[in-house]
């Protein structure tokens, strides 16, 4: 199945230089996920460097793909939905709500979603390599639990430390069961779910863990502190998507995701290691499941044992309303962000709309079916379709 | 069904989990044989958090301190078919009495029926069993979580008119997880009194935090955006009343707003000894205890229980917390 980067490539395609590209390839797409994606890649930035030449106008027309020749709005909907529901809901809650359009509940709600969109990165990442990670709650648990009871007793930095290790063992446990033993990724990460669970709840004896001088610590930064006016966990939100945004697209790891998660078969028949990049894939999941800990840990300055208990659901929807395919092979970085912010500033939206929660719930139900659809429908290139 | 090969299997179960408490399992009294009462008790999940731990230790220790008990201590550990096996391995040794902390209000019935069946008495502890268990059963011990709920609309009505402003204050509430009986009763306890204590006091929002600190951090800065004025928060327990503070504190407004919570924790009462948290329920494990086993020979010697004998839950605050000891969970 085509990656939303193909597609993308293949919706600036009208621009002058990108024209000069072949078609996508006409077999089937599974067969070649590399070089395929690798072109798609340079007609993207060729595209991109063109549009940006011609001003934001042109930008617009290419992002809409308006001079494309088989331009239909049904596309634009699909391809483009999730940033159009998000101008929609944005808009909709500033008429509503005179509080929500401000700085400070901006901010206060990119700070709010700064550790489910932390998460939501790295499990991007696994989702993409055609697995799942459900661990990442209890792991949430577990990391938070160990920085926030060992800061008393070793100091904020080997705390931190430790808990990067025991976030990291989780990782490759995952890693090795899923990518060396091959077994199936939900299955194991959902029991993982329960194991660390439970592990958290033998070290701390039940015990809710807290920090003591809440005032004198520069653990406090991670959570609480502020870079010229941002807020710390929006910057590491922030610069952590940047980063595996580049490793996605800039490095030949991020492609072998791509491959694998397109046809695992295919791709190691073309020589790629899958047990290395799936292992990695958990580990760098486990890396921002750390992240996450530490800002949530910094925050609230204590930790519950089952402080993650439902995280990993929020962490998939957010990926879901991105557009990932959870069958893998596609997805964005930058879309899950905009996942995670379109569920957070409903979130805050409802509320701040008095708003009870099953309302939220069913508000989140339904932007997660409707995104579904609008993937399937930009696979197929309709939006209605008398087959499946 | 089965009753005889599962007994001897629950009696195996019963015994492995003795191999694992030795000290704990029998409390074996001094008394004379024949006034010795028996009584068993199956717990929920001893472990998992620290106030079922205090209550497991409590209750040995008073069981000891008794010279006409013997007590037989067992633990589910959260699981409901461990838990069953344990009832009927308590009804084949006829005990005098048992006492349950149902692990699942529902599914404890039909055994619970069983025992009532054959004679033994059965003490409820701590947490309800479901309603078409209440014939079956002779009394709950336990906290009772709508006085908790009322006890709580006084003490912020008390300190509202300490301060004068008993007429015009607004106040929100951060109710526990939805569903819960535990969360619907302490939002229930609260929303009745407060109007008969305080009629000008306004509850302008409730939300639902799910016991959980950073979901009510999060709740509270929401709340802090949308209302400029707000005097009161008060919370299902202490662990979201301190998540409803903290985003107090980062907006610069935690002096202005009075927090009471439903059940006091360790982290609400060093928030109580900083000054600013004000004032929360204290429910004690060791009370929980006693009182179950105290009802339980209540009954065992026949003598008038109530059908649910709850156990004190003071109101502590700033003022008056030096009474009392930190809590453990």
């Amino acid at each position: 199945m085509p990656s939303s980067d193909d597609s993308s490539g293949e919706l600036t395609s009208g621009t002058r230089r990108a024209a000069a590209q072949p078609p996508r390839a006409s077999g089937p797409p599974e067969a070649g996920p590399d070089p395929v994606h690798q072109q798609s890649q340079e007609a993207l930035h060729e595209a991109e460097e063109a549009v940006v030449a011609g001003g934001i106008g042109a930008r617009f027309r290419a992002l809409l793909g308006l001079d494309s020749p088989d331009f239909s709005w049904t596309k634009v909907l699909a391809k483009q939905g999730i940033l159009l529901a998000f101008v929609i809901a944005m808009v909709g809650f500033s008429l509503a709500s005179d509080r929500f359009l401000s700085f400070d509940n901006f901010s206060s709600v990119l700070r709010q979603s700064s550790i489910i969109g932390i998460m939501a990165l790295g499990v991007t990442i696994v989702v993409i390599s055609g697995n799942l990670d459900l661990s990442v709650g209890s792991m949430l648990s577990f990391a938070t639990i160990l920085v926030v009871d060992l800061h008393d007793k070793i100091g904020p930095a080997p705390a931190m430390a430790v808990a990067l290790v025991a976030a990291l063992a989780c990782g490759a446990i995952n890693g090795t069961l899923v990518g060396v033993l091959r077994l199936n990724s939900l299955i194991v990460t959902l029991g993982m779910l329960s194991a660390i669970q439970g592990f958290t709840l033998i070290y701390s004896g039940g015990q809710n863990a807290d920090i003591t001088n809440q005032s004198d610590t520069w653990f406090a930064f991670f959570g609480r502190g502020e870079i010229a006016g941002v807020a710390v966990p929006i910057l590491l939100f922030l610069g952590l998507a940047i980063i595996l945004e580049w490793v996605l697209h800039g490095t030949t790891f991020g492609r072998r995701v791509f491959a694998i998660g397109s046809k695992a078969s295919a791709a190691e028949y073309s020589g790629i290691n899958r047990v290395k990049t799936v292992f990695f894939s958990y580990l760098i999941s486990a890396f921002c499941v750390w992240c996450a800990a530490v800002v949530m840990g910094s925050r609230v300055m204590g930790s519950q044992n089952t402080v993650g208990k439902g995280y990993e659901l929020l962490v998939l929807a957010a990926i879901i309303v991105g557009g990932a395919s959870l069958l893998g092979g596609s997805g964005k970085i930058s879309k899950t962000v905009i996942g995670v912010l379109l569920l957070g500033f409903i979130q805050n939206g409802l509320l701040l709309l008095g708003f009870s929660y099953w309302t939220q719930w069913l508000v989140t139900w339904v932007v997660i079916i409707v995104a579904v659809w609008l993937d399937v429908g930009a696979r197929r290139g309709r939006l209605l379709s008398p087959y499946a | 069904m089965l009753s005889q090969p599962t007994s001897k299997l629950a009696r195996t179960v019963v015994r492995a989990v003795a191999g694992l408490l030795p000290a704990a399992l029998v409390a074996t009294a001094v008394a004379q044989e024949d006034e010795v009462i028996t009584i068993g008790i199956t717990q929920n999940n001893v472990g998992i958090d620290s106030y079922q731990t205090t209550y497991e230790q409590a209750f040995i220790e008073a069981a000891n301190n008794n010279p006409e008990v013997e007590a037989i201590v067992l633990d589910a550990q959260g699981d409901v078919e461990k838990q069953i096996n344990q009832m009927r391995d308590l009804i084949q040794q006829d005990v005098d009495a048992i006492i349950i902390w149902p692990t699942q209000g529902k599914a404890v019935v039909p055994v619970v029926r069983q025992a009532e069946r054959a004679g033994i008495p059965v003490i409820v502890t701590n947490s309800q069993i479901a309603e078409e268990g209440q014939q079956f059963i002779a009394s709950f011990s336990g906290p009772d979580n709508i006085t908790q709920g009322i006890y709580s609309a006084e003490i912020m009505c008390d300190r509202f008119t300490e301060m004068g402003i008993e007429d015009e204050a607004v106040i929100v509430q951060i109710a526990g997880m939805p569903g819960y009986t535990t969360a619907i009763e302490r939002a229930q306890g609260f929303e009745e009194r407060l109007p008969e204590v305080c009629p000008n006091v306004e509850l302008i929002e409730t939300q639902p935090g799910d016991w959980n600190r950073e979901k009510s951090q999060t709740v509270m800065e929401t709340f802090l955006t949308k209302y400029d004025d707000i005097d009161g928060v008060y919370s299902g327990d202490d662990n979201m009343g301190v998540g409803a503070l903290n985003a107090a504190k980062a907006a610069g407004r935690a002096d202005e707003i009075i927090f009471v919570g439903a059940t006091n924790f360790a982290v609400g009462y060093e928030a109580m000894g900083r000054g600013e948290y004000w004032g929360s329920i204290y429910q004690s494990p060791v009370e929980d205890a006693r009182n179950a086993l105290r009802t339980a020979v209540a009954v065992v010697k026949g003598e008038d229980v109530p059908k649910s004998n709850y156990f004190d839950t003071p109101k502590i605050t700033q003022e008056n917390m030096d009474q009392y000891t930190k809590p453990v969970f």
